[in-house]
C-alpha cells in the first residue's frame, strides 16, 4: 500500500480478528439511556442526521478502538454540534465545569478533549 | 387489512398512563462519580435546552419510550405472524407495511423480516456501527454493539452462534445480514413444536430479543407453564 | 408494492421500499462490488469490495449517505440493492459449508456487472 492509500475507516471492522463475544447483555446506565434519548430527540428535531454522527465517530481514527460505545457516540455528537455551531469548545468546557461542580467531582487533569489552537 | 387492534401499549411492568411529570421508576443518575463523557453529554443537553432546540421533556419521553414500549413490539408482531400465515406473508413481503397495519409506527425505519426455516438460519449484524430496528425491538444489547460481534459474525457466524449456545447442522444455510444502509432486519424464528393452541401472548414470551436477532432460537421448557425462550444473558 | 418497479398498488400503508426509476440492475443479476478505497464516509464495508454476488432485491432509491454524512442533502437519490454473496467467495478461509451466504445493501454506484455468467 502506498503512503497515500487511505486506511480503513475506524468503524469498518467486519472481518477483523477479534476475541470471544461477551454474550450477556449488560444493559445501559442511566446517562447512556439519556444520551441515546438526546440523540433521538435531536435527530427528530432535525439538528443533524445519523450519517453525520456515524462519520464523526469514524473520524475518531485510532481513538475509536480505545473508546466504549457511548463514549464514541457522545464524542461524535460533540463533533457534529460544534461543526454546526450549536456551541463552541469554550462554552462547552464552561458548561462541563458547571456540571462537574454540581456532581462535586474534582477536576480531572487529563481531559478527553484536546484544546485546539485558536485561529 | 387486518381487523385486529392489538393493545401493544399494554405494559409488562406498569398499567398507568404516562402523561404525568414525575416517573418514580427512572432514577436521575447512576451511582458513583460521572465519567467525563457523562459530563459532556449532560453539558451538551443543557446547552441545547438553553438554545431551545430540544426540551428536557422530549428527552425524557424518548427515554420512556425506549424503556417501556419499544422492546415489547417485536415479539408481538412475530407471535402474530406465527398464528396468522397471511400476515406472515405480508410481513415478509413488506415489513414496514405489515407492521403499520398491525398498528405500530416504525417512524423513519424500514423493516425487512427474514424467516428461519428447516433449511435456513438468519442472523443480523451491523458491522459499521449498530444499526438495529430500534422502533421494533428497542435498544440493541451490548453484545450486538461490541467490536467482537461486529467483526466476527460476518466471517465465522457458526462459531459466534456457538458462543450463544446455538449449534446449527451443516446442512442448514447460515444467512448473515449486514444492515449497512437503510434497511433494518428482524428474524422470524421457526415456531417450536409443542406450542399448538397457545395464545399470542404466550407465544410472544418465547420470542426473546436474542431470537429476533438470530443468535438463539426459541425454546419451550418442558413442564413449565410460562416458558422463556432462548437465553438473553449467559 | 412491487419493489422492482416501484409501483404502489393503491394502498396507503408506509412501505419499506421506495421507487427506483431507471435502476440499472435487476433481481438475479450478477454484480461485482467496486474495488475502490475513496477516503471519507462510505457504507460499503471493506470486506465486500471486489467481491461478486447476485442482486437479491431492489430496495429503492435513497439519499446518498456519503453526502448526508457531511451535511449535504444526499440528492440525487441513489438506488440501493440487497446483494447476496457466497461466504466462501468472500472469505478465502471460510470454514462453514459452501451454501452459507452473506447479504447486505450496496448502492448502485458501487456496483458493476460481473463478467462471468456462471451461477
Amino acid at each position: 500500500m502506498s503512503a497515500t492509500h487511505p486506511k480503513k475507516r475506524a468503524a469498518d471492522i467486519g472481518g477483523d480478528k477479534a476475541g470471544a463475544v461477551d454474550t450477556a447483555d449488560h444493559g445501559m446506565k442511566f446517562w447512556e439511556r439519556q444520551a441515546n434519548a438526546l440523540r433521538t430527540a435531536l435527530r427528530r428535531n432535525g439538528l443533524m442526521s445519523v450519517d453525520e454522527l456515524r462519520r464523526a465517530a469514524e473520524d475518531l481514527g485510532d481513538r475509536y478502538a480505545k473508546l466504549e460505545y457511548f463514549e464514541r457516540t457522545t464524542f461524535a455528537l460533540r463533533t457534529v454540534l460544534l461543526e454546526k455551531g450549536y456551541f463552541t469548545e469554550e462554552s462547552l468546557a464552561a458548561k462541563m465545569a458547571e456540571v462537574r461542580k454540581r456532581f462535586d467531582v474534582p477536576r480531572k487533569k487529563e481531559l478527553p478533549v484536546k484544546k485546539k489552537v485558536k485561529r | 387489512m387486518s381487523k385486529h387492534v392489538h393493545d401493544y401499549y399494554a405494559k409488562k411492568k406498569h398499567d398507568h398512563d404516562h402523561d404525568h411529570d414525575v416517573h418514580e421508576a427512572i432514577e436521575d443518575r447512576d451511582e458513583g462519580p460521572p465519567s467525563e463523557f457523562e459530563i459532556m453529554s449532560r453539558a451538551m443537553q443543557e446547552l441545547l435546552e438553553e438554545k431551545g432546540v430540544v426540551t428536557a421533556e422530549q428527552v425524557r419521553r424518548s427515554m420512556e419510550k425506549f424503556e417501556e414500549e419499544l422492546p415489547y413490539r417485536g415479539a408481538r408482531v412475530v407471535a402474530h405472524a406465527w398464528t396468522d400465515p397471511e400476515f406472515k406473508k405480508r410481513l415478509l413481503a413488506d415489513g414496514k407495511a405489515a407492521v403499520s397495519e398491525f398498528g405500530i409506527d416504525l417512524e423513519a425505519e424500514r423493516l425487512i423480516a427474514v424467516a428461519n426455516t428447516t433449511d435456513v438460519h438468519n442472523v443480523i449484524v451491523c458491522t459499521l456501527c449498530s444499526c438495529y430496528p430500534r422502533t421494533l425491538l428497542g435498544m440493541p444489547p451490548t453484545w450486538y454493539k461490541s467490536d467482537n460481534y461486529r467483526s466476527r459474525v460476518v466471517y465465522e457466524p457458526r462459531a459466534v452462534l456457538k458462543e450463544f449456545g446455538t449449534v446449527l447442522p451443516e446442512r442448514v444455510t447460515v444467512r448473515v445480514h449486514d444492515s449497512n444502509a437503510d434497511m433494518r432486519y428482524v428474524v422470524i424464528p421457526m415456531r417450536p413444536q409443542g406450542t399448538e393452541g397457545w395464545s399470542e401472548e404466550r407465544l410472544a414470551e418465547l420470542l426473546t430479543r436474542d431470537t429476533l436477532v438470530g443468535v438463539t432460537v426459541p425454546k419451550v421448557e418442558v413442564g413449565s407453564r410460562k416458558s422463556k425462550g432462548g437465553s438473553k444473558t449467559r | 408494492m412491487n419493489p422492482a418497479t416501484g409501483k404502489q398498488d393503491g394502498q396507503r400503508l408506509p412501505s419499506t421500499y421506495t421507487a427506483a426509476p431507471g435502476h440499472r440492475f435487476d433481481v438475479g443479476d450478477r454484480v461485482v462490488v467496486k474495488r475502490s478505497n475513496p477516503p471519507g464516509h462510505r457504507r460499503t464495508p471493506h470486506y465486500i469490495r471486489g467481491k461478486t454476488g447476485v442482486i437479491e432485491r431492489i430496495c429503492g432509491a435513497f439519499p446518498n449517505p456519503e453526502e448526508l454524512a457531511y451535511g449535504f442533502d444526499g440528492e440525487p437519490k441513489k438506488v440501493l440493492y440487497r446483494v447476496r454473496f457466497r461466504q466462501k467467495e468472500v472469505w478465502p478461509a471460510y470454514r462453514g459449508p459452501a451454501h452459507d451466504v452473506i447479504e447486505m445493501e450496496i448502492f448502485e454506484h458501487w456496483l458493476e456487472p460481473a463478467q462471468s455468467q456462471k451461477t
